[in-house]
């Protein structure tokens, strides 16, 4: 099975091609703007690189978020087009999990962090399991006391992954069960890891389903005094 | 050769557009306004916008090519806005279109929004050829072009303050009209009288600009002191004149540009040209001096994937070069820059 992943959640973007769990190409960049201009000449590359033609792909996978929301949709954008004019599926992946995944080497339990830019972070916890991890609560967003409050609640030895520098140093300090560690953003490599974890047990998705998981309402910034009904 | 097949997609503001056009024909031009959406904000919020246009972007191209009756590889290009417009929202056309062509293996074009006005007409009038003066006005423009050939224009006069679909929006809001604006003051309108209350026509001095705020300020002014004393007009009356002040100034400029340059044709796009009173007046107007008027129906002024597609035909047909694998959105984009 052969995969095309894109992500573009964070300020690192990555595509990556794979086949059976298997890394055939990768194109990394970390930089906060211009995933669009980024992202076609990195698929190219890497198909270039594989000598495959875009319709030997057999599915697309996508980062759906959370993340700033401009580089999701891009990533979602460029994905959907793929999969619609080649006629494949499109499984979409949380940037939360795709982080926690590439962390898991131990006991720990894992907590995945993406900055959300304006004090706040998206956080999930995850239980490891023998060559994965699940998911072992809800994904939230939360500001810095928050976070430290989930983290002392804690009673196992805990591993913080993902952008947890965005953070403000002092929320670790007198945390003993906690370490902090890599990697600090999701990677296309291992969404082509997941995929082959995930076509074992054939539970993808309908593309319909593939939605952009922003978890914040937009800012709207509404001049309601500037509405005037009664003057007649 | 027959025709070409292309497909145009138009996410610059809060319509998502895909159509399907051959040659200048359109097969299908499909549109997912967001205008409900924004309704209850009273103008166009661009995170939000841009969150509508990713929902909407995949579905219906699938619904643009079905009801074409074509399949994704008989397409023979790719034309996007590129810009200018708001860029969270432009990123979401320009990406999925871009990706599409490179999986398709076509030719993509990143198109300006602009030009793509300044080319509608074309899928209605056939005999519509430069050089001709064209007025573009709708919420995020407000422009008069001089089409000297495809491909080769001059901007001779803009608004220097708010667009005139966006003065309209503000007094509508203003004159609690509902949103969008220009329907709701065009609707309003329609048993006022135009003569009713003299508002101000400003920048008489500059023949081919805009300016629409002094206008803002003297029906608020107006309609304060009207309602303190008591005498406050029918509302049908204060948005016929409202209507009137803003058409009487897109007409004047417009054949302002029209007598200094000689053109024998004129023609008109953006939303603000859906207008009914601006259509009879920009007609009127035309005749009297004895030249040509194209002004494409309501859905073809407005923003839509047709005319985005219409200048990618113009492209292909050209031979110009596609645009290279890493070009990006351009939201100041500019026309002739
Ligand atoms: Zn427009």
């Amino acid at each position: 099975m052969k995969v095309l992943a894109i992500e573009t959640a964070t300020p690192a973007s990555s595509v990556a091609l794979g086949e059976n769990g298997a890394l055939t190409a990768l194109n990394v960049r970390v930089d906060r703007r211009g995933h669009v201009g980024f992202l076609i000449p990195a698929i190219d590359f890497c198909f270039e690189r594989t000598g495959w033609d875009p319709s030997d792909i057999d599915i697309v996978m996508v980062d759906y978020g959370p993340g700033p929301y401009t580089g999701i949709r891009a990533g979602m954008a460029t994905a959907q087009a793929f999969a619609a004019a080649l006629g494949v599926p499109l499984v979409g992946v949380s940037s939360l999990t795709v982080q926690a995944v590439r962390a898991a080497t131990g006991h720990r339990r894992i907590w995945s962090v993406v900055d959300m830019r304006r004090g706040q972070v998206a956080v999930a916890p995850y239980r490891p399991l023998p060559g994965g991890v699940a998911p072992d609560g809800d994904a939230e967003v939360v500001g810095p006391d928050e976070f430290r409050a989930r983290l002392d609640a804690e009673a196992v030895d805990s591993l913080v992954v993902g952008d947890w520098q965005a953070l403000p140093e002092s929320i670790w300090s007198g945390l003993h069960r906690v370490r902090m560690g890599r990697p600090r953003y999701p990677s296309a490599d291992v969404i082509c890891e997941i995929a082959a974890i995930q076509s074992g047990r054939e539970d993808f998705g309908q593309p319909s389903e593939v939605r952009p998981q922003y978890m914040r309402e937009p800012d709207v910034d509404i001049k309601w005094e500037t509405f005037r009904t009664e003057t007649w | 050769m027959s025709d070409p097949l292309i497909l145009g997609i138009e996410t610059s503001c809060d319509e998502t557009g895909v159509a399907v056009i051959e040659g200048l024909e359109v097969r299908s031009s499909v549109l997912a306004s967001q205008t409900d959406i924004h309704a209850r904000f009273g103008g166009v919020v661009p995170e939000v916008a841009a969150r509508a246009h990713v929902e909407a972007i995949r579905p219906l191209m699938h619904q643009a090519m079905s009801q074409a009756g074509v399949y994704s590889d008989q397409i023979d290009a790719v034309a996007a806005t590129r810009g200018p417009g708001l860029v969270g929202a432009l990123m979401v056309g320009f990406a999925f279109g871009k990706s599409l062509a490179w999986s398709l293996g076509k030719p993509f074009f990143g198109i300006d929004h602009m030009e793509g006005h300044l080319f509608a007409p074309r899928l209605e009038f056939e005999d519509y050829q430069p050089p001709a003066i064209v007025l573009l006005a709708s919420g995020g423009h407000c422009q008069i072009v001089h089409v000297k050939d495809w491909g080769d224009y001059e901007t001779l006069g803009a608004t220097i303050d708010d667009a005139a679909g966006e003065a309209f929006d503000k007094l509508a809001r203003f004159m609690g009209l509902g949103y969008p604006g220009g329907p709701a003051i065009d609707a309003e309108s329609e048993d006022g009288d135009p003569d009713a209350v003299a508002f101000p026509r400003a920048l008489a001095d500059r023949p081919y600009d805009f300016s629409f705020s002094g206008l803002k300020t003297a029906v608020v002014t107006y309609l304060e002191k009207a309602r303190d004393a008591g005498k406050l007009p029918p509302r049908a009356d204060v948005a016929a004149s409202i209507q009137e002040a803003i058409v009487d100034v897109l007409v004047d400029k417009t054949f302002n540009a029209v007598d200094s340059t000689g053109a024998q044709v004129v023609a008109g796009g953006g939303g603000v040209l859906a207008n009914r009173r601006l259509r009879e007046r920009l007609s009127e107007e035309a005749d009297r001096r004895g030249v040509s008027l194209y002004v494409p129906s309501p859905s073809l002024c407005t923003d839509n994937g047709a005319m985005v597609a219409a200048v990618g035909v113009e492209r292909l047909s050209t031979g110009a070069t596609p645009d290279a694998l890493d070009t990006d959105v351009d939201p100041a984009m500019r026309l002739g820059a």
